[in-house]
Parts: C-alpha cells; structure tokens; sequence
C-alpha cells in the first residue's frame, strides 16, 4: 500500500481509534480530540472521516451493545486493523527519520 | 425509546431522509449524545444551531452515496489493472481482435442505420402545429372483386379520391369544421418567355394556409388567393423562373392562363406527406365547374379538413353518413344495383385519417406512403448482423480460452472472486465494443449515401441527432458487450484453479458449446444467400422476359397537348417529319404507353356477369411498332375508313374471358351507359402479351382507334440502335418544329417496364448488401474458428505427418468438419428460405420456380466462401514442418 497517504486529519482520527481501544466511536473521539490535544472539530467531520478510513481498510467497525443513553440508539465501534497499526507505524518512523535529520543542538556562539 | 426534549425534529427528519440506514444509527446516536453534552456546557439554543449545523455538513457525497456506489479503492486498482489486461489482449491477438472489431462495428453500424430510418418514417407530418386537428379524408367504395379475394381485409377499397363539393359542404354543414381545403395533384405547363416546363402543381383553397405549418417566406395570407388568377411558389421554383429578381408581382403562364405571383411558401421538408412546388387557387382549375360540384359520384378530388378542438369523431362520422345518404340517395340506390352490392353493406363510405398517420396507410395510395413492413424487415435483418458478430465474439472467446486458462487460475489462485474474474471480462467485452462503436460511427457516416438510395429516403445526421444517437449507441454497445461476454466470463471464470496450474488440460480445448453457434451462424447466412439467389434469378427473369412485343428501342414521347384532338393530329406530323429519318424505323401514337400505364378500364355485363377490360387507343402502325403478333382476323387498317370506329383488336385473354370459339363474328359493348347497343365489331384477335407488370396476370384487352373513347397523348418512336443520342436530338428538333411552345420530354419503353419493378430492385439491392455482410461476418469467424482449431491440432499434425501423412490428407482432415457444419446449416436454412422465398415470388403472378438447383447454388457458393475462409489455415497447419512443432515435447 505503499501509494496510500493519510492526510494530518484522517492520522488524527486513526490514532485517536487505536488510543480508545474498545470505546472507539464518532462522539468518544472529538471528545478525546478536544481533551488531549485542545483542537474542536465537528462531529460531522469525523464521521466522514472514519468512514474513509474503513473503506481503505485501515479500521474496521461494528454495532455496540444497546444502551438507554444516546435515545435508545447503539454506537458504531471501530477498532483499528493490522494495516492501520502499520500504516500510523511507518508514518510515525518516516517521521522520526526525517526529524533526525534536523540539527538538534545549535551551539550559540560556537 | 426516551427522547430528548428540544432536540431540532427537523433536521433528524432530513438525517433520516438522506443518510444510509446502515450508518443512521451510529450517527443518530452519536448526535444524541453530543446534544446532551452540549446543553448543560452551552446551552440549549447553541446546542440546537450545533445539532442543525453537524447534521448540514453531513449532507455530502461520501455520506450520501456511500454503498450506492460500493466504489472501492480496491476496485480502482483492479480497474486499472483489468483496463491494462483488456488492452494488451487486444493488442496482443490483434487479429482476433479485427475480426470482432469489425463484425460488431458492422452490426451496431446496421442498427443505427435503422433506427435513423425508423425514426424518420415516424417524423412523417409530425411538424404541423395543428397536427392532432388535421384529416384527410377518404372514400370507401365497395369492391365486388376485393369482396371475392378472401386475402384482401374486407370488400372495401380505400382511396383519397373525394367529391369535389365535399369540402365546402364539409366546412358549411358541420359545425365541427374549422377550415376545409381541396389538395389535387397535376402536372401542368409553365411558361416564362423561353422557359417552358411540365411542373407538379397542386390546387388547393385559401384555408390550406390557416391548416399547415408550411411558412408563407413572402406575401400575405390575409390576401392569397382572393382570385383565380394566383400562384403561389416555393423558392426554388421561384428561382426557376424569375432568377434573382423579385418573385413578387411576376406573371407566369399556365395552360396559357396568365398567372401572378403572390406568394413563396417553404419547401415542404423531405418528411412531409404533402409535397408541392407551386399552389394554385382551385376556383382556377378546369374540372372545377357546377357539374362537378353537383356529382356525388364524381370523385377525383383529395380533401384535408381541420376540426375544432376538442370535436367529438364519432359523431362525425355519423355526421358524413347522414352528409352521403342527403346528397346521394339516388346515386346510392343506382350503385348498389349496378355493382350488385349484398344489403348488409352500403356501396360507399366517408372516413377520415389523421394527418399523421397517411405515411403509414399504405391501404390508400398517397405521395411516399410507405409500408411499416419495410422496417420489420429492416430491423430484422440489422438485428441479424449483430447476432451473428455477437455469435463469432462468443466461439471465439471459448475457443480461444486455453491462453486465458493460466491467467484465470493465477489469479483465483491469489484470492481474485469469481465475481471479479466475471466482471473482468465483461470489462474487455464492453471495451472491445466500444471500440467497435467508434468504427460503427465512422462506417454510419460512410454508408448514408447508400442507404438513403437504396430506401429512397434522404436522411441526414443533425447536431440532434448526434446527441439522441451517441446515447442509443452507448446503451446499444454495453448490451451487446454484456451479451457478448457473458458466456465467455461465466465459462472462463469457472475454471478450477487446482486443475488449471496442474496442467491437466493444457492440451486441447472442446468445441461443443461454439459448433452450435457456427451452425446457427450459417444457418443464417445460408438463408441469405438463398434468398438472395432466389430474389437475383427473379429480377432477371422480370427484366429478360419476352413479354410478347419488343420494347427496345423505341422512345416515348408525350405530346403534351392535354387530353383534346390536338394530339391525334401531333402524331400525325411527327410521323411525317420523322419519316425521311434513316434511324427512325417507324412512328406510332397510344393513349397509354403500357409499362405502368394500364390504360382504360372499361367495366361491363355480360349475362348479368360483371367483367372488365382494359382498353387502349392506338393509331394503324401501333401493332407493328412493337411487333404484336396477330393470330387471327387482322390489323386495322389505314385506308378503310369504317375501322376508326365500332371496331376493335382484342386479345386471347378476352376471347377466353367471354367464352367466343368464332370472335372474328363477335361484338363487344364495353360501354355501361347504352346496354342495349351491339357494340364494337371484333376484327382481329393478338397473340397473348404482357401489357401489364409481371406481377399481374395477362388480362382482358382491346385495342380501338374511336377517338371518342380516348385520344393519342404520347408518341412510340422505334429507332435503330446505333448512335441513339444523336436520333434523340432529331427527335427533338422534329417536336420543337411541330409544338413550340411544348417541352420535350422522353423516355425509353424498356426503361419504363423495368421501373415497374423498380422497388423489388430496391429491397434486392438492399438484401445483396446484408447479405455480403453477413457472409463476410460470418466468413470472420469461420476463418479464427480454423484458425483456432488448426493451431489446437498442431502437435496432432506434427505426429501425423511423421508417420507419413501427406499434406493434402491434413488438409482434408481439418476442413472435413467445416463442411459437415456447412451442410447441416444448409440443411436447416433450406425449408426456411423455401417458405419465405415463396411467399416473396407470391407477389408475381409470372415467376420462376423454386428449383433444386436455385438451392445448390446457394449452398454450393456458400460452401466454396466458407472454404476458402477455412483454407489458410489448414493449408498453413498442413505444410508446418513437423520438427518445429514437434521439438518442444
């Protein structure tokens, strides 16, 4: 899948689903979007956006368990696959090489 | 379920409607729960607008659509990949490929043709503004001849032929009428100083312009025709006579009656029934008088009337009885006693028929009526084409299945769904036919020409057109690719894998499913090729018959002085002009020059027997003009006087018809009107002749010279063969001395018997046509079957030959069993092509006989094309040397 690309947001979102595990779905995630990293984004967005990430087979989903919360109505869970886990893995090695990269000490006046 | 107080109703509704219900539960639920979160941290009016807004921005495409479309990256890739596949295969058997290019471009070229055609019969009258208002109407007349033919559909004959006063009557007595006009065809001479012509006129009342959508170009409706003396042109006519000066105001004389311009009209378009060059008031024209009008037998007058809308047609056909049984009560009673009509019929009706459905009355004979018939045979034979390209996409895509055998297990071995691989070659069926469609295009544009001759239609491809047919043809060829493919995608993605990558078949491939269809395709093209022998052979009997007078060589030349004496008198002169001559043989004068001109028909009793009898009347050098034999009595003579009177030639049909064993002792009253007189005196009796079309047969006629019963309107010149064009121009230096101011017009009598056959010639032509097609289709696949076959065969043939086979053994082998399917197709296409060429030689009464040998001859050339589509490649197979097919074991 070496021509597959994920934009910032859709790796947001995918990292946020292997971060919630079990509990993965749309409302959980803008949720923990909002606490951990202090950015609002609307739930629409993330719908669409995990959607996206099925159909390129990065995570997958299925109906919760009922609840009495939420109007009666089930959450959609999704949990993240092998090729999602690898696909976050190499962005985030690609990443850690480059960032290598960069000088990392400047010595003032050296 | 416990719902949310202030939750927007609305905007879950619209969620609902939109959204697929498989993600509506997750996302309904999730929206719940942020709303709830919401109310307490922002309040319940933000939470709200939050709510409405979340559920706008879901309103997109990739919500929408989501498992409408189940679009797949993986299948993005795949496509590409099948697209990659389809081309190489394409490209890699290109020969395959042309054959099936080319057979399926034809086919779908043949359907767009028809479907031009089909939709151009169906355009007919379509253009007029008042369409659903307009009618021709028509007399009934009832037949005692069409009563007796139990084929014919009921004892009425139609005909567009009205009384004249119907229209006024029509338009004064019925309240449903809006506007009547008279529509009568003649042709007539135009004079403009030295422009002389015969042109097709049409007279017609003032109302025609409120009824038609025909655009007046110049001049004002308001005023046309107020007189008799108007004329109203259409531009090229126009241009004819007056060249670029103001048509307007312009005087043109018409049967030496001067005449104004007062208008110019559009041409009709080629799609109209009602096709004419000039307009005349009908208050102008000769039999336009009072007799005429009072005679309700009298009928020679079409008639178009435009209802009020919303009129109701019942009644108004119980209307036009009462209108018949007022204004013919006696006439009726007189018809019924003369014709014997039975009581349960009335002698004559008066119908109507909307304006758009003349093209296709073929029951009356109008301007281009056309037969529907024509395009079932049409679309069969289109659809024919197709099946059989189709048929050799099929066999050759099984028959060539063992090089996709590897593909195929590969990839099911690495996880590709039988659905894929069908879909697969689907995708290279639907490819190869639109790759088809572009040449179908392309040969669309190529054949119109041909096509519009051979149906005299003229079709043209408008910008319209384009668009209406670009989209028939993609629907067309996904069709055909799909039933194309089909077969082949389910046979070819039902291989095992396992067997497959074993090798188990590698070596041969059976035929079983593709015999069948090379069968059915020649069953079909031996079917045309029958026919087409069949309709050739036919043709040619019509054309070289001898049809008991000689009808080359001589012209035929109207003497343009109208139905009066003057002709008589033309006829005379140019005889004695012509005669010093040396290539004018001899000159005779005829009112009806046969070939489609039947001349007179006389109906009479005899014995309380109803009977008719052709008549024509001719001058003393008619006979041997064109060598009518004579059995008995004699020709009329010159110098006896009481021969141009009470004196007729009569033929072998009507001395049979009226059981004379001695007719030189005989008279014949051919005249109704006097009963009681003895009649005319027959003084001799010719030789059985065909004076009408081969598809008649021979019937009762005579020959006169009375004048009172017919004038010469046309002069038979027999010239000698050589140098015909430079005799012509005499010819008409001859006429110009005697009739000035009359245009020259010619013919040849061989030329007109043959025009009399000039639509069977048409639908020969265009079954010649088909049927090269088909066999060249055909011919396609026999030829990549062979080829296909030979190569399956070649270790087979490598080991034969090492054991000493000769080369033409081999070759016998592999086409022995092409001809065992030749024959078995013959077989089966003999009985259809039997029944259907008899009923076609039914329409000739004179015809020839369906004889073995017409069948051979159809199967043998069959045979031999079909051989020689199969010989290359059992002569290449043959001659291989076996070493190289050999050495790889």
């Amino acid at each position: 899948m070496g021509k597959e690309f994920l934009g910032e947001f859709e790796e947001l979102v995918l990292t946020m689903v292997g971060v919630l595990g079990e509990d993965a779905y749309g409302n959980a995630i803008v949720t923990e979007i909002k606490d951990r990293v202090g950015r609002d984004v609307n739930l629409s967005a993330v719908h669409v956006t995990l959607y996206r990430l099925e159909d390129k087979g990065l995570v997958k989903s299925h109906m919760g368990g009922a609840t009495n919360a939420r109007g009666g109505r089930r959450k959609r869970i999704f949990t993240i696959t092998n090729a999602g886990l690898a696909m976050l893995r190499a962005m985030k090695e690609a990443r850690m090489d480059l960032w290598k990269l960069i000088p990392q000490l400047k010595i003032a006046g050296g | 379920m416990k719902e949310l107080n202030g939750i927007p109703r609305v905007a879950l509704r619209f969620l609902a409607w939109f959204c697929p219900s498989d993600l509506l539960e997750g996302i309904e639920g999730d929206l719940l729960e942020r709303f709830e979160d919401d109310i307490p941290d922002i309040g319940l009016r933000k939470a709200r607008g939050r709510l409405v807004w979340t559920v706008l921005l879901l309103f997109r495409p990739s919500i929408l659509l989501r498992n409408k479309f189940s679009w797949r990256i993986i299948n993005g890739i795949m496509i590409r990949n099948y697209i990659t596949v389809a081309s190489r295969n394409i490209l890699k058997r290109k020969l395959y490929s042309s054959i099936n290019a080319f057979g399926l471009s034809i086919g779908i070229a043949f359907c767009i043709l028809i479907y031009l055609f089909i939709k151009d019969e169906q355009s007919f009258d379509q253009f007029h503004v008042n369409k659903t208002h307009l009618y021709r109407m028509y007399s009934e007349v009832y037949d005692a001849g069409q009563a007796a033919n139990p084929e014919s559909d009921g004892p009425y004959r139609k005909m567009s032929q009205m009384q004249l006063a119907l229209a006024p009557v029509m338009k004064a007595e019925l309240p449903e009428v809006q506007y009547a006009t008279h529509y009568c065809q003649n042709n007539t001479l135009f004079r403009k100083d030295d422009k002389i012509f015969r042109e097709s006129i049409v007279y017609i009342d003032p109302d025609f312009f409120s009824m038609f959508s025909f655009p007046l170009l110049k001049g004002n409706v308001k005023h046309l025709f107020q007189g008799k003396d108007e004329i109203v042109l259409t531009p090229k006519l126009a241009e004819k006579y007056f060249g670029n000066t103001d048509p307007l105001g312009q005087v043109l004389i018409i049967n030496d009656r001067p005449v104004t311009v007062t208008g110019i009209i559009a041409e009709p378009p080629a799609n109209s029934s009602l096709q004419f060059q000039a307009l005349l008031p009908i208050e102008g024209w000769g039999p336009y008088n009072q007799h005429n009008l009072d005679k309700w037998m009298n009928l020679g007058f079409a008639t178009f009337v435009q209802l009020y809308p919303g009129a109701d047609l019942n009644n108004l056909q119980t209307k036009l009885a009462a209108l018949r049984d007022k204004y013919m009560t006696d006439d009726l009673v007189q018809w019924r006693e003369r014709d014997k009509v039975p009581a349960a019929y009335v002698p004559y009706n008066i119908g109507f028929t909307n304006i758009t459905a003349i093209h296709l009355q073929k029951d009356i004979s109008w301007d281009k009526v056309s037969d529907p018939k024509y395009a079932w045979i049409l679309s069969g034979i289109a659809l024919l084409i197709l099946f059989i390209a189709c048929i050799n996409y099929i066999s050759l895509a099984l028959t060539s299945s063992a090089r996709r055998r590897m593909e195929v297990g590969i990839r099911k071995v690495v996880g590709a769904y039988r659905r894929q691989l069908v879909y697969q070659f689907a995708f290279e069926s639907v490819m190869l036919a639109l790759l088809s469609m572009f040449i179908g295009f392309g040969l669309v544009t190529l054949f119109l020409p041909a096509f519009n001759e051979f149906t005299g239609k003229n079709i043209s491809i408008t910008a319209t057109d384009v668009i209406s047919l670009s989209g028939i043809s993609v629907g067309l060829t996904v069709l055909v690719g799909l039933l194309a493919g089909c077969y082949p995608a389910l046979y070819l993605s039902g291989f095992r894998p396992v067997q497959v990558l074993k090798g188990v078949f590698t070596a041969r491939l059976s035929a079983d499913f593709s015999k069948p269809l090379v069968v059915f395709q020649f069953v079909l093209s031996s079917f045309l090729i029958i026919s087409s022998v069949v309709m050739y052979r036919q043709m040619r009997f019509v054309t070289t018959k001898d049809l008991g007078y000689n009808q080359h060589q001589v012209i035929v030349i109207p003497t343009q002085a109208g139905w009066r004496e003057d002709g008589n008198k033309v006829v005379e002169q140019f005889r004695q002009l012509a005669a010093g001559n040396p290539s004018v043989v001899s000159v005779a004068g005829t009112d009806y020059p046969f070939a489609g001109n039947d001349g007179m028909v006389y109906g009479y009793q005899v014995k309380g027997e109803n009977k008719a009898t052709h008549g024509f009347n001719i001058d003393t050098y008619f006979l041997k003009t064109l060598g009518i034999q004579l059995v008995q009595g004699r020709d009329f003579d010159i110098n006896n006087l009481a021969d141009t009177a009470k004196t007729i030639v009569v033929n072998e049909a009507l001395v049979k018809d009226m059981g004379w064993t001695d007719p030189l002792n005989e008279h014949l009253n051919f005249h109704m009107s006097d009963p009681t007189a003895i009649g005319s005196r027959v003084i001799g009796v010719v030789k059985d002749f065909h004076f009408l079309s081969l598809e008649e047969n021979i019937k009762p006629m005579f020959f006169s010279m009375d004048r009172n019963d017919g004038s010469l309107h046309h002069i038979l010149v027999r010239v000698t063969p050589d140098n015909i064009p430079a005799t012509i121009e005499q010819l008409q230096k001859v006429f110009r001395r005697i009739s000035p101011d009359k245009p020259f017009e010619y013919t040849f009598l061989d030329d007109n018997v043959a025009r009399q056959y000039a639509s069977f010639d048409r639908w020969m032509n265009i079954m010649a046509f088909s049927t090269t097609f088909a066999i060249i289709i055909s011919c396609l696949g026999l030829f990549g079957l062979a080829g296909i076959n030979a190569v399956n065969r070649t270790k087979e043939i490598g080991i034969r030959k090492v054991m000493g086979a000769e080369v033409m053994s081999i070759f016998m082998m592999l086409n022995k069993q092409f001809i065992w399917l030749s024959l078995i197709a013959f077989a089966l296409a003999t009985p259809l092509a039997w029944y259907a060429m008899r009923r076609w030689l039914g329409s000739f009464q004179f015809h020839i006989d369906l004889t073995w040998y017409l069948f051979a001859a159809g199967m043998l050339l069959g045979l031999l094309v079909a051989l020689m589509a199969v010989s290359y490649h059992a002569v290449k197979a043959a001659r291989v040397n076996p070493a190289d097919s050999l050495k790889y074991e």
